[in-house]
Protein backbone atom coordinates (compact mmCIF):
# COMPACT_ATOMS: atom_id res chain seq x y z
CA UNK A 1 0.00 0.00 0.00
CA UNK A 2 1.49 3.36 -1.04
CA UNK A 3 1.03 6.51 0.97
CA UNK A 4 -0.79 9.60 -0.25
CA UNK A 5 2.47 11.47 -0.69
CA UNK A 6 3.90 8.61 -2.69
CA UNK A 7 0.80 8.51 -4.87
CA UNK A 8 1.08 12.23 -5.59
CA UNK A 9 4.71 11.77 -6.52
CA UNK A 10 3.75 9.11 -9.07
CA UNK A 11 0.97 11.38 -10.29
CA UNK A 12 3.38 14.29 -10.90
CA UNK A 13 5.71 11.98 -12.82
CA UNK A 14 2.77 10.76 -14.89
CA UNK A 15 1.65 14.30 -15.64
CA UNK A 16 5.19 15.26 -16.62
CA UNK A 17 5.41 12.34 -19.02
CA UNK A 18 1.95 13.18 -20.41
CA UNK A 19 2.97 16.81 -21.01
CA UNK A 20 6.15 15.79 -22.82
CA UNK A 21 4.25 13.29 -24.96
CA UNK A 22 1.62 15.93 -25.71
CA UNK A 23 4.22 18.42 -26.91
CA UNK A 24 6.01 15.81 -29.03
CA UNK A 25 2.76 14.54 -30.53
CA UNK A 26 1.56 18.04 -31.49
CA UNK A 27 4.94 18.97 -32.93
CA UNK A 28 5.78 15.82 -34.83
CA UNK A 29 2.76 13.56 -35.42
CA UNK A 30 1.02 14.66 -38.65
CA UNK A 31 -2.53 15.89 -38.15
CA UNK A 32 -2.44 16.18 -34.36
CA UNK A 33 -1.88 19.95 -34.45
CA UNK A 34 -4.82 20.36 -36.82
CA UNK A 35 -7.09 18.28 -34.58
CA UNK A 36 -6.07 20.33 -31.53
CA UNK A 37 -6.82 23.56 -33.42
CA UNK A 38 -10.15 22.19 -34.66
CA UNK A 39 -11.25 21.28 -31.12
CA UNK A 40 -10.07 24.66 -29.82
CA UNK A 41 -12.01 26.39 -32.60
CA UNK A 42 -15.18 24.51 -31.61
CA UNK A 43 -14.80 25.54 -27.99
CA UNK A 44 -14.18 29.13 -29.05
CA UNK A 45 -17.31 29.02 -31.18
CA UNK A 46 -19.38 27.71 -28.27
CA UNK A 47 -17.95 30.31 -25.91
CA UNK A 48 -18.69 33.10 -28.37
CA UNK A 49 -22.28 32.01 -29.09
CA UNK B 1 -7.97 20.41 3.86
CA UNK B 2 -5.05 18.45 2.49
CA UNK B 3 -7.39 16.30 0.40
CA UNK B 4 -9.07 19.42 -1.00
CA UNK B 5 -5.68 20.91 -1.92
CA UNK B 6 -4.68 17.68 -3.63
CA UNK B 7 -7.90 17.58 -5.63
CA UNK B 8 -7.24 21.13 -6.83
CA UNK B 9 -3.65 20.23 -7.77
CA UNK B 10 -4.82 17.15 -9.66
CA UNK B 11 -7.43 19.16 -11.58
CA UNK B 12 -4.89 21.87 -12.46
CA UNK B 13 -2.38 19.26 -13.61
CA UNK B 14 -4.98 17.51 -15.77
CA UNK B 15 -6.06 20.84 -17.27
CA UNK B 16 -2.43 21.54 -18.13
CA UNK B 17 -2.49 18.77 -20.74
CA UNK B 18 -5.04 20.36 -23.15
CA UNK B 19 -3.62 23.82 -22.42
CA UNK B 20 -0.17 22.55 -23.39
CA UNK B 21 -1.57 20.96 -26.55
CA UNK B 22 -3.23 24.23 -27.61
CA UNK B 23 -0.18 26.34 -26.77
CA UNK B 24 2.11 23.97 -28.67
CA UNK B 25 -0.17 23.95 -31.72
CA UNK B 26 -0.31 27.77 -31.68
CA UNK B 27 3.49 27.94 -31.37
CA UNK B 28 3.99 25.46 -34.21
CA UNK B 29 1.64 27.42 -36.49
CA UNK B 30 3.83 30.52 -36.17
CA UNK B 31 6.47 28.72 -38.24
CA UNK B 32 4.05 27.56 -40.93
CA UNK B 33 3.36 29.17 -44.31
CA UNK B 34 0.22 31.02 -43.28
CA UNK B 35 -2.51 30.42 -40.72
CA UNK B 36 -4.57 27.25 -40.43
CA UNK B 37 -7.85 27.84 -38.60
CA UNK B 38 -7.66 30.24 -35.65
CA UNK B 39 -3.97 30.40 -34.80
CA UNK B 40 -1.76 33.02 -36.43
CA UNK B 41 0.70 31.68 -38.95
CA UNK B 42 4.04 32.71 -40.34
CA UNK B 43 4.73 34.74 -43.49
CA UNK B 44 2.77 33.87 -46.64
CA UNK B 45 5.43 32.41 -48.91
CA UNK B 46 3.76 30.04 -51.35
CA UNK B 47 1.74 31.23 -54.30
CA UNK B 48 2.27 33.47 -57.29
CA UNK B 49 2.72 37.17 -56.49
CA UNK B 50 0.10 39.02 -58.52
CA UNK B 51 1.17 41.82 -60.79
CA UNK B 52 -0.99 43.59 -63.31
CA UNK B 53 -4.11 45.73 -63.42
CA UNK B 54 -6.46 45.97 -60.46
CA UNK B 55 -8.42 42.68 -60.35
CA UNK B 56 -12.20 42.41 -60.37
CA UNK B 57 -12.54 41.75 -56.64
CA UNK B 58 -16.16 40.57 -56.82
CA UNK B 59 -14.91 36.96 -56.72
CA UNK B 60 -14.02 37.34 -53.04
CA UNK B 61 -17.71 37.58 -52.14
CA UNK B 62 -17.93 33.83 -52.79
CA UNK B 63 -14.91 33.09 -50.56
CA UNK B 64 -15.51 32.72 -46.78
CA UNK B 65 -12.04 33.73 -45.60
CA UNK B 66 -8.70 34.90 -46.94
CA UNK B 67 -5.18 34.84 -45.51
CA UNK B 68 -3.67 38.16 -44.55
CA UNK B 69 -0.10 38.95 -43.50
CA UNK B 70 1.27 42.27 -42.39
CA UNK B 71 4.86 43.13 -43.25
CA UNK B 72 5.51 44.37 -39.74
CA UNK B 73 5.20 42.02 -37.89
CA UNK B 74 5.14 39.19 -40.42
CA UNK B 75 2.49 37.06 -38.77
CA UNK B 76 -0.56 36.03 -40.77
CA UNK B 77 -4.15 35.29 -39.91
CA UNK B 78 -7.36 34.04 -41.54
CA UNK B 79 -9.83 36.85 -41.92
CA UNK B 80 -13.22 37.77 -43.34
CA UNK B 81 -13.36 39.98 -46.41
CA UNK B 82 -15.89 41.67 -48.64
CA UNK B 83 -15.86 43.55 -51.91
CA UNK B 84 -17.92 46.65 -52.55
CA UNK B 85 -17.75 48.74 -55.71
CA UNK B 86 -14.58 46.82 -56.60
CA UNK B 87 -12.92 47.93 -53.38
CA UNK B 88 -11.64 45.25 -51.01
CA UNK B 89 -12.25 45.45 -47.26
CA UNK B 90 -11.16 43.64 -44.11
CA UNK B 91 -12.15 44.50 -40.55
CA UNK B 92 -11.87 43.64 -36.90
CA UNK B 93 -14.74 43.70 -34.43
CA UNK B 94 -15.09 44.09 -30.67
CA UNK B 95 -12.41 46.81 -30.71
CA UNK B 96 -14.11 48.85 -27.98
CA UNK B 97 -14.04 45.90 -25.60
CA UNK B 98 -11.11 45.05 -23.35
CA UNK B 99 -11.04 41.46 -24.58
CA UNK B 100 -11.13 42.58 -28.21
CA UNK B 101 -8.20 44.93 -27.79
CA UNK B 102 -6.26 42.28 -25.89
CA UNK B 103 -7.07 39.53 -28.37
CA UNK B 104 -6.62 41.43 -31.62
CA UNK B 105 -3.31 43.14 -32.10
CA UNK B 106 -3.21 43.27 -35.90
CA UNK B 107 -5.55 46.28 -36.34
CA UNK B 108 -3.23 48.52 -34.31
CA UNK B 109 -0.22 47.13 -36.15
CA UNK B 110 -1.94 47.73 -39.49
CA UNK B 111 -2.72 51.29 -38.52
CA UNK B 112 1.00 51.84 -37.82
CA UNK B 113 2.19 50.09 -40.99
CA UNK B 114 -0.52 49.10 -43.43
CA UNK B 115 1.63 47.14 -45.87
CA UNK B 116 0.06 43.72 -46.21
CA UNK B 117 0.00 40.61 -48.36
CA UNK B 118 -3.30 38.88 -49.01
CA UNK B 119 -3.38 35.30 -50.26
CA UNK B 120 -6.60 34.46 -52.03
CA UNK B 121 -7.08 31.16 -53.86
CA UNK B 122 -3.32 30.62 -53.73
CA UNK B 123 -2.42 33.98 -55.30
CA UNK B 124 -0.67 36.66 -53.24
CA UNK B 125 -1.61 40.31 -53.59
CA UNK B 126 0.43 43.20 -52.20
CA UNK B 127 -1.93 45.73 -50.63
CA UNK B 128 -1.95 48.72 -48.31
CA UNK B 129 -4.43 48.62 -45.42
CA UNK B 130 -6.01 52.02 -44.90
CA UNK B 131 -8.33 52.45 -41.94
CA UNK B 132 -11.70 53.94 -42.76
CA UNK B 133 -13.39 56.08 -40.12
CA UNK B 134 -16.04 57.44 -42.46
CA UNK B 135 -16.73 57.03 -46.14
CA UNK B 136 -19.51 58.04 -48.54
CA UNK B 137 -20.01 54.32 -49.30
CA UNK B 138 -19.96 53.22 -45.64
CA UNK B 139 -23.64 52.23 -45.58
CA UNK B 140 -23.14 50.07 -48.67
CA UNK B 141 -19.95 48.52 -47.37
CA UNK B 142 -21.46 47.58 -44.00
CA UNK B 143 -24.58 46.24 -45.72
CA UNK B 144 -22.35 44.04 -47.90
CA UNK B 145 -20.62 42.76 -44.75
CA UNK B 146 -23.92 41.99 -43.03
CA UNK B 147 -25.25 40.28 -46.16
CA UNK B 148 -22.22 38.01 -46.37
CA UNK B 149 -21.61 37.22 -42.69
CA UNK B 150 -23.66 36.85 -39.47
CA UNK B 151 -22.49 40.28 -38.40
CA UNK B 152 -24.28 43.35 -37.09
CA UNK B 153 -21.97 45.77 -38.81
CA UNK B 154 -23.36 49.25 -39.39
CA UNK B 155 -21.95 52.70 -40.16
CA UNK B 156 -22.43 53.54 -36.47
CA UNK B 157 -20.27 50.64 -35.26
CA UNK B 158 -17.50 51.69 -37.63
CA UNK B 159 -17.70 55.37 -36.72
CA UNK B 160 -17.75 54.56 -32.99
CA UNK B 161 -14.57 52.49 -33.36
CA UNK B 162 -16.17 49.23 -32.29
CA UNK B 163 -15.31 47.87 -35.72
CA UNK B 164 -12.03 48.85 -37.33
CA UNK B 165 -12.64 48.79 -41.06
CA UNK B 166 -9.71 48.77 -43.48
CA UNK B 167 -9.65 49.13 -47.23
CA UNK B 168 -7.05 46.85 -48.79
CA UNK B 169 -5.97 49.42 -51.35
CA UNK B 170 -3.37 48.97 -54.08
CA UNK B 171 0.16 49.49 -52.84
Amino acid sequence: MISGDQAMKYFYVGIGVALILTVLAVLFVPGVDDQVELIFQRYLGRAAS
Amino acid sequence: MKIFARIVIILVCLAAIPVTAVATAAFKQRFADGPNRVFSGGPLEAGELYSGPEPDWSFVNAIPTIEMQLLNPTTSRRIWTVEYDNRLFVWSGYMNSFVGRLWKSWPGQAEDDGRAILRIDGVRYERELQRIHSDPDLAGITAAISDKYPSRTSPATVESGDIWLFEAAPR
